[in-house]
């Protein structure tokens, strides 16, 4: 995989500063502390040490101590002036100061804390650091979930023990599960409790916002972490019943906010959408919602099912007066 | 098994060769770090390791004037130096004092909060620059393990697309941008200047708010419907963001109203994820009690139509009985929602 420009320049300069830092560091440890191969950290020293100041004799160079180098070990004996660390961008302090502010915002109350102090403590670090570079961007998480919820939830999986849920499913159904937690995902629409579920058998994402009650149980993990799942990207299985629906172009929203399978333009500022559906309850609230842009739906049945329930909604509040 | 590269190679081989880009932007940094006063283009051309002499001046000052761009970008101070005594030939240096970030340290737990908050933006245009401070930031830091104090909050973020970049450049340099906008209510397309002033992420959607310089007043804009490039016009610090603004407000008035109470009737044990929401309160005494087999629930909102979407969801599970406005509103869903039944059972079945 060839590394773009930048993320190599950036290492390379970091490597010098950290190696004058840290002189007689393993290079697997040099590795692990920047995240790459050991064999990436040798090419780089390979490239450092050919790198320096115009004229490009030997003393006009970066140099290693080649005999540490030898055992693996990287001790550098000339840094031409490079043994700064660099600033950081304006983007770049952008990015990770407004992460930082969301996960306090949002995450920071349902801390133990030392949690809350390390997050602290890094933010005002930072934003020192950089001073006003990160005025121009604010991220709102919602959690959506009570404090009580969040803080079960966060010590459960920092803690390694099974958390007991209450919880009610799109299909608005009460259900109590114990469950082994992995992550909590927060996004900025919704979050999740990432979690092995007992009761299911297998995994599960729960919307934190449709956790009822939550509570620390005293087991531990039977099952380990899978892979955190990256929601932008999250798509329903394969066994989910396809569906499609044509809709006008007001409903505009579907396409930026729904997992699709497809969308294709229709000529007159219409849509079709292809998506896949597990629970028939979330795809009759979603006709009922889409109501006055549905063209049509295949399969049909379950528009006419949607709408027989909305006059049954109809005739309830007439019957109230 | 690593095996280090027993023999050094002879440097001076590769400086006929073209080096690749990274390796030659390394040599400028260090050349402009070291060199005593300033080095002028054409010492660089003639000096500098991986600057071909053999090409043209145009191919040179092409590759130059990126090169120093890209350098700047990434927080490398490239500082042009006039000289009196040289005439108009400028030269280049890169200032010391402002290339260095300030004394810091940084605990094994905090890397580990970095690199979570570097995580925040996958899949996003930021991921890249949020990956590269992490790297300069590791360089003042202690390896973390993988017991990360914040282990298992693992945040993510709608994309925000590619006019997020430009929008933020623009909003820190106090720049104009013009871009093509789509508004949501009447469709209509056209051309919006705009003083940017904060970028916002919220309830899955990311926000421009600034100045509309053809309304003369500030807006709220959505980045999905911003369609094509995002342009820059004019010089950096053309406004100031008045003390006053506060985009987070303009955003809030723009997303939603008031917070109101909706009086919901709701069937027993359903809606839950309602009356998760519901709230203590003394009911109007004018209010009509709930129907045999529902609960009284107080509903805190903000956005009408959110909670109206929601309600009409539940049909006849929850009944609206105050305020009328939103009654009215789930009962207007219900009906489009029944007349669709006989609209496609008709045409479609």
């Amino acid at each position: 995989m060839a590394e773009r420009t930048p993320e190599r320049l950036v290492r390379l300069l970091g490597m010098v500063a950290y190696l004058d830092a840290n002189p007689g560091q393993p290079v697997e440890q040099v590795a692990a502390h920047f995240g790459v191969s050991p064999e990436q950290v040798l090419r780089d020293v390979d490239t450092l040490w050919m790198s320096g100041t115009p004229g490009y004799w030997p003393d006009d160079l970066i140099d290693f101590d080649a005999d540490s180098l030898e055992s693996g070990v990287l001790r550098l004996t000339r840094t031409r002036g490079m043994s700064h660390a660099l600033r950081l961008g304006t983007r770049e302090a952008v990015a990770l100061i407004a992460a930082l502010r969301a996960l306090q915002e949002s995450v920071g109350p349902a801390l133990d804390p030392v949690q809350r102090e390390v997050l602290t403590s890094t933010l005002e670090t930072l934003t020192t650091a950089t001073g006003e570079a990160a005025a121009t961007v604010d991220v709102q998480l919602a959690v959506g979930a009570s404090p009580e919820v969040l803080a079960a939830a966060t010590t459960a999986v920092s803690s390694r023990r099974r958390l007991h849920l209450r919880y009610v499913n799109a299909s608005d159904e009460v259900s109590e599960r114990d469950v082994d937690p992995w992550q909590v995902l927060t996004g900025d629409e919704r979050s999740y409790l990432q979690a092995w579920c007992h009761s299911a058998r297998g995994e599960r994402l729960f919307r934190l916002d449709r956790i009822l009650a939550a509570h620390v149980l005293d087991a531990p993990l039977e099952h380990e972490p899978a892979p955190a799942r990256d929601l932008a990207t999250f798509r329903p299985s394969e066994e989910h019943t396809p569906v499609e629906i044509d809709l006008d172009g007001t409903a505009r929203w579907v396409a930026e906010q729904l997992p699709l399978d497809a969308l294709e333009e229709l000529s007159d500022g219409g849509f079709r959408v292809r998506l896949r559906v597990a629970s028939p309850a979330w795809l009759r609230h979603l006709l009922l919602r889409l109501a006055p842009s549905v063209r049509a739906v295949q399969p049909t049945e379950a528009a006419v099912e949607a709408a027989a329930a909305a006059r049954r909604a109809l005739d309830a509040y007439d019957a109230l007066g | 098994m690593i095996t280090p590269a027993r023999y050094r190679p002879l440097a001076w081989v590769l400086m006929s060769d073209a080096l690749p880009p990274a390796e030659r932007l390394l040599n400028l940094v260090i050349a402009l770090v070291n060199t005593t006063g300033r080095m002028t283009k054409e010492q660089i051309r003639s000096s500098v390791a991986g600057y071909d002499r053999a090409a043209s001046q145009d191919a040179f000052e092409r590759m130059f004037e990126r090169d120093k761009e890209t350098l700047r970008d990434l927080g490398v101070p490239v500082v042009t130096v006039s000289s009196a005594a040289h005439g108009d030939d400028q030269g280049y240096r890169v200032d010391p004092d402002a290339y260095a970030l300030p004394p810091m340290e940084l605990s094994a737990a905090q890397l580990g909060v970095l690199s979570l908050a570097a995580d925040f933006w996958q899949g996003q245009t930021l991921r890249a620059d949020a990956t590269r401070g992490l790297t300069k930031l590791r360089v003042v830091g202690t390896t973390p393990s993988e017991t990360d104090a914040v282990a298992g909050l693992s945040p993510r973020l709608h994309p925000a697309g590619p006019a997020l970049a430009p929008l933020l450049d623009a909003a820190h340099e106090r720049q104009v941008v013009t871009f093509t906008y789509r508004t949501a209510s009447t469709g209509e397309v056209r051309g919006r200047r705009v003083e940017p002033w904060r970028l916002i992420a919220s309830r899955g959607g990311w926000y421009l708010v600034g100045f509309d310089r053809d309304r003369q007043a500030p807006r709220v804009f959505r980045l999905s419907r911003i369609e094509g490039t995002v342009r820059v016009v004019g010089e950096p610090g053309a406004f100031v963001v008045p003390p006053d603004a506060d985009p987070m407000a303009l955003l809030d008035v723009a997303q939603r109203g008031e917070t109101r109470t909706a009086w919901l009737a709701v069937a027993t044990d359903r809606a839950g994820a309602l009356r998760s929401r519901a709230v203590l309160q003394e009911p109007d005494p004018d209010l009509p009690s709930a129907p045999p087999g529902m609960d009284l629930v107080a509903v805190p909102y903000t956005r009408a139509s959110d909670l109206a979407d929601e309600i009409t969801g539940y049909t006849d599970a929850v009944r609206v009985l105050a305020p009328t406005t939103l009654r009215e509103s789930v009962l207007r869903r219900l009906r489009v929602a029944a007349d669709m039944g006989e609209r496609l059972g008709v045409h479609g079945g």
